[in-house]
């Protein structure tokens, strides 16, 4: 599904730095707004009643190659300590990441509970199960690039190809992982600029590294916020297509 | 300990990995030809070179079904070499568990191999992390468990929801220890039971995990799935299963079987770090214990047994310390002193330790430092190290060791 929105266009960017969006950020904070709570399969984000949003769910299959960054990239996504030694993730893992948005429009606030399925190049190789477990109802699939190998960058519409089927409806993201690296980059500005606007296809960037400086709670938000808003902005207007709400995209 | 793990193809001595623990410079290249050179050369001419000390090092090699040699350098604590020995062996045991063993034994394409090989590395990378770890099971080849009181309840709930996977391998985990298990669980061999809980504590942090794993001594080469779910912050439930059901059909069943469980794991999730209730008493100058039941491969361990207030902080011994002599303490006693315990692991015993001297068992023993004291006790089947403060008068250690023993191992609803 080739979506490319303009960020804005569903969702208030810097919402979650207002009031409104700080009380709301609260709920998936520790008491200390240092760090983001880890939920389990039973909790759940906590509010006070006038706030409660509606919640949505949605399946994003992680694919890449071994050590491009992905199981760093969820554990940056989700607020979790980045792994800092490479080791091939073992069959499959998933993540929940709750994230809170406002949606333009509507004037209503939204919680996406976003779960990130990874799974390691090796288990996807040896063992039949894994890939369709992955694929199975899936709303996106993020293909992961890293910005110090051109080589992958340049493999991503093959990739996407073998993995999406044109009828499958399923929203596409693209991750480059190493972003600071970038100096060291053969992959420009303008690269990415031509591959979003060719593949229709949102192109983020990443820096999976722990930044001691930034310690406050603005600093982690401040990372991930926009590319948590991305993903939100195209799978919410995704739904809105599949359920005929959007006659003419307000794509770029 | 710091440590390095090598490990080369047994045929040409083609470095495949390294591991090092520790603020260690990575081996050269030609000291790592060596050392693998010295072993090959004394098996061409028949000789089997187990180990070898150096002024501060020890060095253990193994080969494992003519396929792969790992090698061990660590710092000599002058324990006895088989518990090196026993941990080579749990480390080539983990890279069967996620790897299997014919991938291991039948290496075709060696690039290929070194690649795929990193996904055990988490796992072998815990076997050597040694005290750092918060768990004593690597050491104890018995697994850590905590002794709740929610525990006859929540067992009710895995029964339940391991029915619903259609498997009978079950085991839910308090900050990485095991609360409760299925029989079927309990009857894995202990070495599969640590490594297990190992691994699963080694993963990166996520809500649920589908992970192909080959038990080294049930199914080596035939894999079977290890499902997890995070219940809440600290507790996860596992099951091992065949083909199905799927990770997202189980999934489906978590909230159904469990929902009304929550209020439980929340509170079970406050056993830790003391690992048993606080309903049992124990004195004041113990800072921490091993208790491992030899017959259940079960472990109860602390260096936390009181909450330590905050006026007292830094005055006594840190954590990490106690983790430290505890796990030394037992590996100066556990076959030297004692009869070495039953083990599932072919390991080469030598000869040459106190315990195969002696007329008699030893039961009791036990060290006095001047920063600390320690007292051991062998009990068939019970085991108990404890760490005490330098305070306890040495006449002492006996007797608060046997209390401490009786009323660890007295609750009926809460076995070790
Ligand atoms: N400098 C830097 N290193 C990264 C970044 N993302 C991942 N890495 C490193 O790349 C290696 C592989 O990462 P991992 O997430 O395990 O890769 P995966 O195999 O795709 O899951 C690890 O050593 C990470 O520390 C990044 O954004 N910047
Ligand atoms: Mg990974």
């Amino acid at each position: 599904m080739d979506i490319l929105v303009k960020p804005g266009s569903h969702v208030q960017w810097d919402w979650y730095k207002s009031h409104e969006g700080r009380e709301v950020i609260m709920s998936i904070m520790h008491r200390n707004l240092h760090q983001r709570k880890v939920f389990g399969l039973l909790e759940r984000p906590s509010f006070p009643p006038h706030l409660a949003p509606e919640e949505y769910r949605f399946k994003i299959f992680v694919c890449g190659k071994s050590g491009v960054g992905k199981t760093s990239t969820i554990s940056k996504l989700s607020g979790n300590e980045v792994p800092s030694i490479h080791s091939e993730t073992p069959g499959i893992q998933t993540t929940e990441v709750y994230w809170p948005v406002k949606i333009l429009h509507e004037d209503k606030v939204v919680m996406f509970q976003l779960q990130f399925w990874d799974a390691g190049e090796n288990a996807l190789k040896k063992f039949d199960h894994v890939l369709p477990a992955c694929k199975d109802q899936a709303d996106a699939v993020m293909f992961v690039f890293s910005f110090v190998d051109k080589s992958g960058f340049e493999d991503l519409p093959q990739q996407m190809s073998r993995v999406i089927e044109p009828q499958d409806n399923i929203c596409r993201f693209i991750m480059g992982t190493k972003y600071d690296l970038h100096a060291h980059s053969e992959i420009t500005q303008r690269d990415i600029r031509d591959f979003e606007q060719q593949w229709r296809t949102p192109v983020l960037r990443i820096k999976n590294i722990t930044d001691y400086r930034q310690t406050e709670l603005r600093g982690d938000l401040n990372e991930v916020a926009p590319i948590l808003n991305t993903i939100c902005e195209h799978l919410w207007h995704r739904e809105q297509i599949l359920q005929g709400r959007y006659s003419i995209p307000v794509e770029v | 300990m710091a440590a390095y793990l090598l490990c080369l193809s047994a045929g040409g001595g083609v470095p495949l990995f390294t591991r090092t623990k520790g603020d260690l410079k990575p081996l050269p290249f030609p000291v790592i030809g060596s050392l693998n050179g010295v072993h090959m050369f004394a098996s061409t001419h028949d000789v089997s070179l187990l180990s070898t000390t150096t002024v501060d090092a020890k060095v253990v090699w193994k080969v494992f079904h003519d396929s792969i040699t790992l090698i061990l350098v660590s710092r000599d604590d002058n324990a006895s070499d088989s518990h090196l020995q026993q941990l080579i062996e749990k480390v080539f045991l983990s890279m069967v568990l996620v790897y299997g063993l014919d991938d291991l034994t039948n290496i075709k394409n060696i690039e290929r191999f070194k690649k795929e090989i990193k996904v055990c590395f988490k796992l072998v990378d815990s076997l050597l992390d040694q005290a750092d770890l918060d768990t004593f099971s690597d050491l104890t080849d018995s697994v850590d468990v905590v002794l709740g009181p929610e525990n006859s309840i929540l067992q009710e709930y895995l029964d339940a929801f391991v029915e619903a996977a259609a498997s009978p391998y079950g085991c839910l985990l308090v900050w990485g220890k095991v609360a409760v298990a299925t029989r079927k669980w309990w009857s894995l061999s202990s070495v599969e039971l640590v490594l297990l809980s190992l691994l699963v504590n080694s993963l990166p942090k996520c809500s649920a995990r589908d992970i192909p794993i080959f038990l080294p001594h049930g199914s080596p080469k035939v894999p079977h799935r290890l499902l997890t779910f995070q219940l809440v912050q600290g507790v996860e439930v596992c099951v091992v299963c065949g083909p199905t059901p799927s990770l997202a059909e189980l999934q489906r069943e978590v909230d159904r079987f469990w929902r009304t469980a929550f209020e439980y794991l929340k509170s079970s999730t406050r056993i830790h770090p003391r690992n048993f209730p606080t309903s049992i008493l124990t004195d004041q100058s113990i800072l921490g214990f091993i208790l491992i039941n030899r017959e259940s491969h079960r472990c109860l361990c602390t260096v936390e047994p009181m909450e330590e207030d905050s006026s007292r902080q830094g005055k006594t011994m840190s954590i990490y310390r106690r983790r430290e002599i505890l796990r030394a303490f037992y590996k100066s006693v556990v076959r030297t002193i004692f009869t070495p315990p039953q083990s599932d692991m072919d390991s080469t015993e030598t000869a040459d330790t106190l315990h195969t001297r002696l007329k008699h068992k030893a039961l009791e023993t036990y060290i006095v430092s001047e920063t600390h004291k320690c007292f051991a006790m062998n009990t068939n089947p019970y085991e108990l190290y404890v760490l005490y403060s330098i305070h306890i008068p040495t006449y002492a250690l006996r007797s608060t060791t046997t209390k401490l023993l009786s009323s660890l191992i007295k609750e009926k609803t809460m076995q070790v």
